[in-house]
């Protein structure tokens, strides 16, 4: 049996060892290393790079606290957003469904700095939008949406909510029509059908889509890079500017490290609420 | 009944104005690019001018160049890996089959922020700091769980009595692979490749840590063209990329169905 399989598994399984393992394994060394003379990585064992970030205060509120800020109000909103939209998809069929999910699949298919370029035209300071409310007397002088934390949102919100959409019309796809049916049968109404059955059965959907798009926007560097200005100053962004401008990458390393603890703790008690939450719902029904 | 309608006609009405926001800034691209008069709209006529101009740019058609060369490389390096071992997890059922499924997905799990320093670094330390090699094999194992996903849903949909006739009328293995299993899997194969091509051609974050001086992918060309202007230049370079994805979609549409893209 092993020689049978192991052959054709071998090479994506060596790459992945080469090519992801040790490359994160060396990410978790070098967060311990020193930079000597300002470009140099010489090997040591100490702690002073985590110190850096986590000693600071700036750091901590400024980006760390921060980026867990717009990744939980750019998540909610993506829920929020993608939960109708999937229920709507899930009773469509033919044609209508085929285009509804080739459009929600474009913003994960077409490149980020494509889109970010049409959100530019639409948001900046004498773009469409501006230029519309001003017109339409709404307001007088041009509001700053992109290259503020405004633009991050809605670029964060923008190619999340698909994920999300996606996630959980797998789940909503695998509810029983009969079920909700034998609900209505046995008097339900159509709220308490949805709300007794749909809903939870589509609580893994929704978890799975929370974690992508949490994960996701949490360690966002290009967004930030691209319509962010210097009040957001997201953790990925510090990564990649430290690792690319700053050539420090023991300091990247450390904060990337951070990032991957942070956000582990963040899904683990994300996932610790979602357990009690179903749960709770099992016992209501009793 | 009429609540009942209420509830679709709420869904129906939010789902319209969802799709509106996903498709308005890549259709105001498009109008922006051929818009004659610059920004000005709505468009007072019909040009390609701005398109001709990108693509006389030698800046960006080095960068197509880069881009076009690194993704068709990429696609064919991730099929090639992820074609053997979407066979061996198909055919056979074994203890563990799951967690080697989940480490073949593991770069879908890894934050592209972590993966791109990650390779960086190690690439830095062996030696390879500028080259080639680090872009492509970033691009290459970051696409290949996608090429994964395809072509195990399309290995399933095959009936193995294919290759068993094949091997009772004396097919050797390798023979069996291109003149049976390959030509049936064909849809597949194909939109598992335009697939890998269009994440690696509109891929930005990897690129950005990984491309070495002179070798700019065009994404990371046109985010340092718009970073100082966004001209109706940018918009048409930016619409080329989204008509060469639209047309990806399509076919992986046409060929394995969209839904297998992101579905496990």
């Amino acid at each position: 049996m092993i020689r049978r399989i192991l052959p054709p598994l071998a090479p994506a399984l060596i790459a992945l060892l080469i090519f992801v393992a040790f490359p994160m394994l060396w990410v978790l060394r070098t967060s311990f290393n020193e930079l000597a003379g300002g470009a140099y990585v010489v090997d040591a064992l100490t702690l002073d790079n985590y110190t850096r970030f986590l000693g600071d205060p700036w750091y901590l509120v400024n980006t760390l606290w921060f980026s867990i800020r717009i990744a939980i109000v750019t998540t909610v909103i993506s829920v929020v957003c993608a939960y109708p939209v999937a229920l709507y998809i899930a009773k469509t069929t033919g044609f209508q469904r085929n285009i509804l999910i080739a459009l929600i699949m474009a913003p994960l298919l077409i490149g980020l700095v494509t889109l970010v370029y049409g959100w530019i035209v639409i948001f900046r300071g004498g773009g469409l939008l501006n230029s519309l409310m001003i017109a339409l007397r709404i307001y007088d002088d041009p509001v700053r949406y992109m290259w503020d934390i405004k633009g991050v949102v809605i670029l964060l919100v923008y190619i999340g909510t698909p994920y999300v959409v996606l996630s959980l019309l797998d789940s909503i796809e695998r509810i029983s029509p009969f079920l909700v049916e034998a609900a209505r049968n046995v008097g339900a109404s159509r709220w308490t059908a949805f709300w007794k059955i749909v809903f939870p059965m589509t609580m893994p959907g929704l978890y799975a889509g929370l974690v992508i798009v949490f994960s996701l926007n949490f360690s966002a560097f290009a967004v930030p890079l691209m319509v962010g200005d210097s009040n957001t100053q997201m953790i990925g962004l510090i990564v990649y500017r430290e690792a690319l401008l700053n050539n420090d990458l023991p300091f990247a390393s450390a904060l990337s490290v951070i990032m991957v603890a942070v956000n582990a703790l963040i899904l683990a008690g994300m996932a610790a609420l979602f357990g009690r939450l179903i749960l709770n719902r099992l016992e209501a029904k009793r | 009944m009429i609540r009942l309608d209420l509830g679709t006609a709420a869904l129906r009405l939010i789902t319209l104005l969802m799709m509106a926001f996903l498709v308005f800034p890549i259709a105001v691209t498009l109008v922006v690019a051929v818009n004659p008069r610059e920004f000005i709209l709505p468009p007072n006529g019909f040009t390609l001018d701005w398109f001709k101009a990108a693509w006389s740019s030698q800046t960006f058609l080095r960068g197509m160049g880069v881009s076009l060369v690194l993704g068709i490389s990429a696609a064919f390096l991730a099929n090639a890996l992820a074609l053997p071992a979407a066979m061996a997890l198909v055919r056979n059922n074994f203890a563990g089959k799951a967690a080697i499924n989940i480490v073949l997905m593991s770069p879908l799990l890894i934050p592209t922020t972590i993966f791109s320093l990650a390779l960086y670094i190690y690439f830095v330390r062996i030696g390879y700091g500028s080259g080639l090699v680090p872009l492509l094999v970033g691009h290459t194992i970051h696409i290949m769980p996608y090429a994964l996903r395809i072509l195990t849903a399309s290995l399933h949909n095959l009936d193995p009595s294919y290759e068993e006739a094949a091997a009772i009328v004396g097919a050797g293995r390798i023979r069996t692979l291109f003149s049976v299993t390959l030509p049936v899997i064909r849809t597949g194969l194909v939109s598992s490749f335009a697939l890998c091509f269009i994440l690696s051609w509109n891929d930005f974050p990897i690129s950005v840590f990984l491309a070495p001086p002179g070798w700019t992918p065009l994404p990371v060309e046109l985010f340092s063209y718009i970073k100082f202007q966004y001209d109706a230049v940018a918009a048409a370079l930016a619409s080329s990329l989204i008509l060469l994805s639209a047309l990806a979609i399509v076919i992986i549409d046409r060929l394995a169905g969209l839904r297998r893209v992101v579905r496990s």
